[in-house]
């Protein structure tokens, strides 16, 4: 029956941004030779050689990640075995050891893998392809970065990494109160009732309620029917199966339903992203009851920091970037740079600063292709900002972007541009898994041109924004979302808000303000029953939500505030935000052109047919 | 309830479904601990045919569900489970005792090509928990009302008496459950009172005292004029229920015989009794019938301190009902009946012409009704008192209304909202059909307005609203 299930399941779960049936294959040879590397087999030369269209540095040598030490110069720490390694088993052997070193170290039943390991290894060894083994390779990176976080690493000593972790949650005894009165909980299970990933306490103590959970998805399914979710006066318990994996959300934030399943999806993501689909399906079509916390160690932190994420960060529940308010001038000189330095495969350069997005710069045929969702990009900051250990020097690592492709691998090459400080962090993404040291060599000319303009000290004067800036009395916070811009409809979705300020200054305030936030969206947003707009009127503050064919807003006033001046101070806001607009926004994304041979115009205009249009309906025709 | 939906085309209909109810049961854990005596832990399930191990896995899976939420919240345990086809509400009303009441979805059916069975479709977010865990727990109270409490049932009677109980109440009580028609009042179960001036009030209040001191047998007393409530000497709680069994059951099944035609059938017997209108309609119809039974209904009141059991008489004379209850331990004759029909008949329909005429007075000064701009719902916790111009007509098998049944949600969203928080708030919203909804808090009272103008904008509605609460409620504070 289970495996009937999957079989079932895959279909749906296997959500494409470009549907395969899309990529003709003449047209998609930069992108997705990748992600056919990746799927089929990474070691096949002739597949590598001819439709990734470069010659790889290191014919093929296996892709490693490189931690190197920015003072030191590139180095390759010895995790990854010899380069140049040929059959795909030793190499599967290989980083399955490595692996297996990272867990005894980390996790004390390290006997227990012992005891579980040959059984693996010659498990991932009688297979031919080698996705495992770059989850792998993600994997040590992953365990690397939070070990070197709770000890000094071994290999490189910036100071970033001597800051001392948070006590971690994996402790915590499942049977006390305060386990109990966490606010959310999250697990991860496989369909055998194995416990993956819990947010909170050691996922062997809770292998038990793992199991009950497991056992009520089924027996729910042996119906004919799927449990969606739970509700008691204080929790709501949702549900939800993904290819083979269940996801649970054990809620008392009085989040909706729909809120808290769009949530759990951002955890199954970030779980693909480091696994891809493909791999994560294979394992379990293999073994039904493998542990996926092999694959796994050292990666909760990230995990525990995208939920840590999700309920702070207003961006998760908008499914739109915020962006770093800049200066026109800047912004546009920025993507210059970036659209400077690049080399054949090179799909995305993207720059952050303060966990904002600063600029995105995008290669030609794939922004016409699809463009990049706000959901994988605020993957790839959780990941960045999860460890301190990427402040390290360079990183190169396998990705997948769920959203853009659940089943392929691009190579993320990550560094800050400004250490020891660490806040402008460059992230590049190539399709060319032995791109790197192209790569790195954009990295350096892009350090150069920043230099030239001295841009990291216009950058570091860039700052968020005070609400009372608009100039409106009463106002004292709001999120605006922009849908698509006409002129340009497939840019990234992104929002603009202002800081919290008081009263909204305490942690406490601040998490209510954004519960009051997450509440006015279920109810505009309710797949069942949504609306055009909410006046809320309460005794701590006033606020109002609209959704229009143009924009969707969030307001929030003082409580005295009357319905005739909260409509005009709206008025007066949308005029600010319109004036305002070049600065708050990325208004035209840049692109640039790595392929060879560009003649490929003809698919451009077939992907954008399927897409909506950004066309609206009336404009402030409401007030 | 099946709908076939306007937009059939020849030969492809897509039918729409309404909620309706797949299965009821009531369990009690410690019953049947053992393995193999699960069936023990069974005290009722609808419907009966159902085979014996489903139904075991049914209650199975209740109480892995109340168990598994225990984990987080020891006490305060699951109250529903939402699945793609169905919703299942838990209601543990007394110790160990569970209630469980599984509502099918709401669906559509799409026809598919020939020989292709069709598509169902569920439509999983249309069902409201406030609602259906409401409808629940008046299942659970009405029985009470009229059978007491399971503990006390299992005391006299053990498991056998129990089970014959809730097998003879719930067989018809399910039958008149509509749950496609439940909406915000059932959660509220309010009830509608009267409006009288002052006058009137005293005269209604001193021919009760006079009842009551008449016939000193009589405990409790309620008044209720055109299915609304007057006065009750019940507790709060007991006159709610049995103002639902009134209103939705038991005036409906007697309706209006002094409207019918001199000649009709359903006209009683006043032959040799001209003096008055007033007849039981509980206990025996006619008291001149030699066959004639004295026996009526028991109802149990206050079943959380003094557990009374009471004769529930029911009195009507035109408009006016009057409900007289007696201890059971006390035997009703044909004398008491035919003094309490001798007394309570002649002065009841004077007093009931006299409230007709008071009535009509002040809907003439009020002056013409026009169609107003909105329609309304209002309720005061503190006194339950509801009133809604929103329903036409409530009855056991019909609740009519006159707003789209999305509207109705909306406005089912809004009291949701309002239990997030126990303060003042007042929340407007535009629905997609432009309709706006309006929902106050004050203190104790809601009160929710929905308007027919499309075209208003936020200042206009507001206006609208104030003009409302200035006419209807011009002594209740909302916030603005």
């Amino acid at each position: 029956m289970d495996e009937e299930q999957q079989d079932r399941e895959q279909p749906e779960t296997v959500r494409c941004s470009h549907p395969e049936s899309d990529c003709s294959p003449d047209a998609t040879d930069s992108l997705d030779a990748a992600a056919a590397a990746a799927a089929i087999s990474s070691h096949d030369p002739s597949l590598s050689d001819r439709d990734c269209g470069t010659e790889g540095p290191f014919p093929g040598k296996s892709a490693g990640i490189k931690i190197i030490s920015s003072t030191n110069g590139p180095v390759e720490p010895d995790l990854q075995g010899p380069g140049g390694e040929g059959p795909s088993e030793r190499t599967a052997n290989h980083s399955e050891v490595s692996v297996g070193e990272v867990n005894g170290r980390s996790r004390p039943e390290g006997a227990e893998d012992e005891e579980d390991r040959p059984e693996d290894v010659s498990d991932s060894a009688s297979t031919d392809n080698t996705l495992e083994d770059s989850s792998e390779f993600v994997v040590t990176v992953l365990t690397r970065a939070s070990l070197e976080d709770q000890a000094d690493g071994p290999s490189s000593e910036p100071s970033g990494l001597s800051q001392t972790p948070p006590p971690s949650n994996q402790d915590e005894d499942v049977t006390a109160e305060s386990w109990r009165q966490h606010r959310k909980h999250v697990f991860v299970l496989s369909e055998a009732g194995k416990p993956i990933y819990s947010r909170y306490g050691n996922e062997e103590a809770l292998s038990s309620t793992m199991g009950v959970m497991m056992a009520l998805v089924s027996f729910v399914q042996t119906g004919d029917n799927t449990i969606r979710s739970i509700y008691s006066d204080e929790h709501t318990v949702v549900f939800m199966q993904q290819g083979p994996l269940v996801l649970v959300s054990v809620s008392c934030s009085r989040q909706s339903e729909q809120q808290l399943r769009a949530e759990l999806l951002y955890v199954y993501n970030q779980i693909v992203s480091m696994l891809t689909q493909a791999s994560i399906n294979r394992i379990f079509e293999r073994k039904k009851n493998y542990d996926l916390r092999r694959l796994l160690a050292g990666s909760e932190k990230i995990l525990d920091g995208l939920l840590n994420l999700v309920d702070s960060d207003p961006s998760f529940l908008l499914s739109a970037v915020h962006c770093l308010p800049l200066a026109s001038a800047l912004r546009d000189s920025l993507s210059q740079i970036l659209q400077k330095a690049i080399t054949p495969n090179l799909v995305f350069s993207i720059l952050i600063a303060k966990q904002q997005l600063l600029t995105i710069v995008q290669e030609k045929t794939v922004i016409e292709d699809a463009r990049l969702e706000p959901a994988d990009l605020h993957l790839l900051l959780n990941l960045i900002g999860a460890s301190s250990a990427f402040q390290a020097g360079e990183i190169w690592t396998p990705i997948c972007l769920p959203l853009f492709n659940p089943d392929c691998y691009f190579y993320a090459y990550i560094s800050y541009l400004d250490p020891p400080d660490c806040t402008v962090c460059l992230l590049l993404l190539s399709t060319d898994k032995e791109a790197f040291y192209a790569v790195a060599e954009c990295k350096r000319r892009i350090d150069e041109g920043m230099r030239a303009q001295n841009a990291l000290s216009s950058i570091a004067k860039a700052h968020s924004y005070s609400a009372s800036q608009v100039g409106v009395p009463d106002l004292r916070h709001f999120m605006y979302k922009p849908f698509d811009v006409p002129d340009n409809h497939r840019q990234l979705t992104q929002f603009t808000s202002p800081e919290m300020e008081a009263p909204y200054s305490s942690e406490e305030e601040r998490s209510r303000l954004l519960d009051l936030y997450r509440y006015m969206h279920s109810r505009i947003h309710s797949s069942s029953r949504p609306l055009k707009l909410i006046y809320h009127v309460a005794e701590r503050e006033t606020l109002l939500a609209w959704v229009t064919g143009k924009f969707e807003l969030y307001t929030c006033f003082s409580p005295l505030v009357t319905k005739a001046s909260a409509i005009n101070a709206i008025t007066k806001l949308l005029r600010w935000i319109k004036k305002e607009e070049d600065r708050l926004f990325i208004r035209s994304p840049p692109k640039y052109s790595t392929t060879p041979n560009p003649s490929k115009s003809s698919r451009g205009s077939k992907g954008a047919s399927d897409r909506p249009d950004g066309s609206d309906n009336g404009f402030l025709s409401l007030l | 309830m099946l709908m076939i939906s306007p937009r059939m085309a020849a030969g492809m209909q897509e039918k729409q479904y309404t909620p309706s109810l797949l299965n009821f049961f009531i369990y009690n854990p410690k019953f049947g601990p053992r393995e193999g005596e699960e069936e023990k832990k069974i005290l009722f399930y609808h419907p009966s045919e159902v085979e014996k191990n489903e139904k075991i896995r049914n209650v199975g899976l209740c109480e892995a569900i109340v168990q598994f939420t225990r984990t987080f919240c020891p006490s305060k345990p699951a109250k529903s489970l939402h699945t793609q086809k169905n919703r299942q509400f838990f209601f543990e009303p007394e110790d160990n005792f569970w209630i469980v009441m599984v509502v099918r979805n709401p669906m559509v059916e799409k026809p598919n090509k020939e020989g292709k069975p069709p598509t169902i479709e569920y439509q999983e977010e249309e069902i409201l928990d406030t609602v259906y865990g409401a409808v629940l727990q008046q299942c659970y109270s009405m029985y009470k009302l009229f059978n007491g409490t399971f503990g006390r049932a299992m005391e006299a009677g053990g498991v056998e008496l129990l089970t014959q109980k809730l097998e003879k109440f719930f067989y018809r009580y399910l039958q008149t459950l509509h749950l496609h028609s439940c909406d915000l009042l059932d959660v509220f179960a309010g009830i509608s009172f009267f409006p009288l001036d002052k006058m009137t009030y005293l005269k209604i209040q001193s021919f009760v005292n006079r009842v009551e001191e008449s016939l000193r047998l009589i405990k409790y007393t309620a008044f209720l004029y055109n299915d609304q409530l007057i006065w009750s000497g019940l507790e709060q709680e007991d006159m709610r229920i049995l103002y639902k069994y009134l209103t939705t059951s038991l005036f409906p099944r007697h309706s209006e015989p002094e409207l019918a035609g001199r000649d009709s059938p359903l006209r009683p017997e006043v032959a040799g009794n001209l003096l008055h209108y007033g007849r039981f309609l509980t206990g025996p119809s006619n008291l001149k019938d030699p066959e004639a039974k004295f026996r009526f209904p028991r109802i149990f009141v206050n079943t959380g301190d003094s557990y009374e059991e009471l004769h529930l008489i029911v009195y009507k004379a035109m408009s006016a009902a009057v409900c007289f209850m007696i201890s059971a331990s006390v035997e009703l004759s044909r004398e008491f009946c035919e003094q309490l029909d001798s007394l309570v008949g002649p002065q009841l329909t004077l007093l009931a012409s006299d409230i007709c005429e008071q009535y009509n007075i002040n809907r003439r000064i009020s002056g013409p009704e026009k169609e107003p701009q909105f329609k309304f719902i209002y309720f005061n916790h503190m006194n339950l008192a509801e009133k809604s111009t929103i329903h036409m007509r409530k009855t056991a098998s019909v609740s009519l209304t006159s707003v789209h049944p999305d509207l109705m949600k909306i406005l089912g969203d809004i009291n949701c909202d309002f239990a997030r928080v126990d303060e003042d708030e007042e929340i407007i919203v535009k629905a997609m059909t432009d309709y706006w909804v309006v929902g106050k808090k004050s203190d104790q009272r809601e009160l929710y307005v929905i308007l027919n103008q499309k075209n208003a904008n936020l200042i206009e509605v507001n206006e609208e609203v104030k003009r409302l609460c200035a006419t209807q409620f011009n002594n209740i504070f909302f916030l603005d």
